[in-house]
């Protein structure tokens, strides 16, 4: 030590020290805190999800199934948009409803329904399916997977979700 | 555990050495609740960084996408309120320890010789701290960052021959718009950050190789030195804890709400700039028609040439303040005229008029009838009717207000405004209300 320099010892030297280590560790932790979260929330949030409309339900014709749209406003972050989807409605005999992804189940590519053979058929990989959604030909692991729905005052509603592709099981995004 | 890591690293690199140079500096006469500024400014301006590199992650520079994006910082993001709020009060806390800061140099006379260049470093650092707050306003893109940069550029433009092309330069163009936005948030997060950090370097380099000035009172001064460390670094940590604390405080507990969206073609929006530049604000109030102009730049301009040759322009050596009445007045002086203005400015700009419940009764009214569908009051609501927001400067007529409601073609021929269902009492309400809607 320098002539004339003197630095506090003993009991006073260890409060200064851990005074500051407590005050120091006092701001990290209430700064950390709220940027952690502030990082990760937005990552860890779901997508929506609500009920759209596709129109109404007796207006489908029975056993030819129809590509159905709509149009929506998704939120990404804080950028909003307007997205359309597509659908496969199918009207049973029964007037049951089934309402399938319009994405093939082996590796995404968009189905179309083959009107003369009365299939769905994937151009991409020459996956089969029939009006039902099973698979009757080609590389799918699962049938086509249906979207939940339902009818409400005559309106048929869907609820849009993706699904993991080349998976033997539904496993939704 | 820690301690053994530390001791390998030490074997390697010989820190030793370092510790001691950073750790044992000498503080002359002992360490001091008067040396603590420089740390919190520097502290604070650690915490801008850290929480303006935060709100990047959300943030994106462009006139369509900013003001949304700053609201989902503000609404969506968990905790991004916090972090915001961090941001803009710490914006002036770091404001406010500048100004102590510089006050106890002054005070001490620790700008005279040896410590000069010490003095004008720290001057240019204020001065890039103002540019810190400048270009930080416009950034959320509201009503009140465009119309108050508006302003400030527009200042810019009063200084002779060049005023035009530096406000171009601003600008990126001939009116404020989407390259001045971009600009701007380059100038904010990547220029002044850059140059700042040399700055602070520069500083502090200054202040290790000239040493710290000390106490003016000799008689402490002989007492001998204190190490840096542990004394005056718990003093700092302390202020720091408590400027933290202060920060945090205002960030929870005083709302910072968004104004609308930018809108240029706004013209009744009244900006107001940060309190740092309200005095400078207040001023040109009082400096008419060719004064207006040397108020707008020349003033600043004289103020920061005499900052930085203070060290050349007072030549008393002596550093007792008892010594140095001269200095002293004309500090006073300043600081007096400051906060004389700022004093008068935030008087005006928070004189909270008492309201009476007719009043209240008459804002009610306008929300029921959803007057803001056709009539736009202080950048709410549709542009299609008048916009009411100094109706009164133009119709201070009582009658015309009550007639004008019970059918409002009968006073303004070819109004198309619906005969709304109102009693006496709300018209006189509403009237109540339209007749507070002046500029004066």
């Amino acid at each position: 030590m320098e002539e004339g320099l003197s630095t506090p010892v003993g009991n006073r030297r260890s409060f200064f020290v851990k005074t500051t280590l407590f005050l120091s560790s006092l701001i990290g932790i209430s700064l950390a805190i709220p940027l952690l979260g502030y990082v990760i929330s937005p990552a860890l949030g779901r997508r929506n999800q609500d009920w759209v409309s596709l129109g109404k339900a007796d207006q489908l014709p029975v056993d030819e199934p129809q590509a159905l749209d709509y149009t929506r406003t998704e939120k990404d972050g804080w950028q909003k948009s307007q997205v359309t989807k597509g659908t496969w409605a199918v009207k049973r005999p029964d007037g049951q409803i089934t309402v399938f992804s319009p994405i093939c189940p082996h590796l995404g590519c968009g189905y179309r329904w083959n009107q003369k053979d009365r299939l769905f058929k994937c151009p991409c990989h020459g996956s089969i399916y029939d009006i039902e959604g099973s698979v009757k030909a080609g590389p799918a692991p699962r049938p086509l997977d249906t979207l939940p729905s339902k009818v409400e005052n005559g309106e048929l509603y869907v609820m849009y979700q993706e699904f993991k592709s080349g998976l033997s099981k539904k496993v939704e995004l | 555990m820690a301690s053994r890591l530390y001791q390998w690293i030490d074997q390697r690199l010989k820190l030793k050495p370092l510790e001691q140079t950073l750790l044992n500096e000498p503080i002359p006469g002992g360490a001091s609740w008067n040396y603590v500024f420089g740390s919190a400014t520097l502290f604070l301006f650690c915490l801008q960084a850290l929480t303006g590199m935060f709100l990047m992650l959300y943030y994106v520079p462009a006139t369509d996408h900013a003001y949304d994006t700053v609201q989902y910082i503000q609404q969506e993001v968990w905790g991004g309120w916090f972090v915001r709020g961090l941001h803009h009060w710490g914006a002036s806390a770091v404001m406010v320890a500048i100004g102590l800061h510089m006050l106890q140099v002054f005070f001490d006379g620790a700008y005279k010789r040896p410590r000069e260049m010490m003095w004008i470093v720290g001057v240019g650092l204020l001065a890039l701290m103002l540019g810190f707050g400048f270009t930080g306003y416009l950034l959320p893109w509201d009503q009140n960052a465009y119309w108050a940069t508006q302003v400030g550029i527009n200042m810019v433009g009063a200084v002779p021959f060049v005023g035009d092309l530096i406000v171009r330069v601003l600008r990126g163009g001939e009116t404020l718009g989407a390259l001045t936005l971009s600009r701007f948030f380059a100038i904010h997060v990547a220029f002044l950050p850059a140059i700042i950090v040399f700055g602070i370097m520069l500083h502090i380099f200054i202040l290790r190789r000239v040493g710290p000035a000390g106490p003016h009172d000799e008689h402490r001064a002989k007492q001998g030195s204190e190490t840096f460390y542990p004394r005056q670094v718990y003093m700092d940590a302390v202020v720091m804890s408590g400027a933290f604390l202060l920060v945090a405080a205002l960030a929870i507990m005083v709302e910072f709400p968004l104004a609308d969206k930018a809108d240029p073609s706004d013209h009744s929006f009244v900006p107001v700039p940060e309190w740092y530049f309200l005095f400078h604000y207040q001023l040109l109030k009082y400096a008419p028609g060719a004064l207006g102009s040397l108020a707008t730049w020349l003033l600043p301009t004289l103020f920061f040439t005499g900052l930085l040759l203070l060290p050349f322009l007072d030549r008393n050596t002596e550093r007792r303040p008892s010594s140095r009445p001269v200095m002293l007045g004309v500090g006073l002086g300043f600081l007096v005229i400051v906060f004389t203005l700022l004093g008068i400015s935030l008087q005006h700009l928070y004189a909270i008029p008492k309201q009476d419940p007719s009043l209240a009764r008459g804002i009610a009214l306008v929300e029921q009838f959803k007057c803001q569908t056709c009539h736009r009051i202080h950048g709410d609501g549709a542009n299609i009717a008048p916009d009411l927001s100094y109706v009164a400067d133009r119709r201070p007529d009582r009658n015309w207000h009550l007639q004008h409601f019970k059918d409002p073609p009968s006073v303004s021929p070819g109004s198309f405004m619906p005969k709304f269902p109102l009693n006496d009492q709300q018209r006189n309400d509403l009237t109540n209300y339209m007749l507070t809607l002046k500029s004066g």
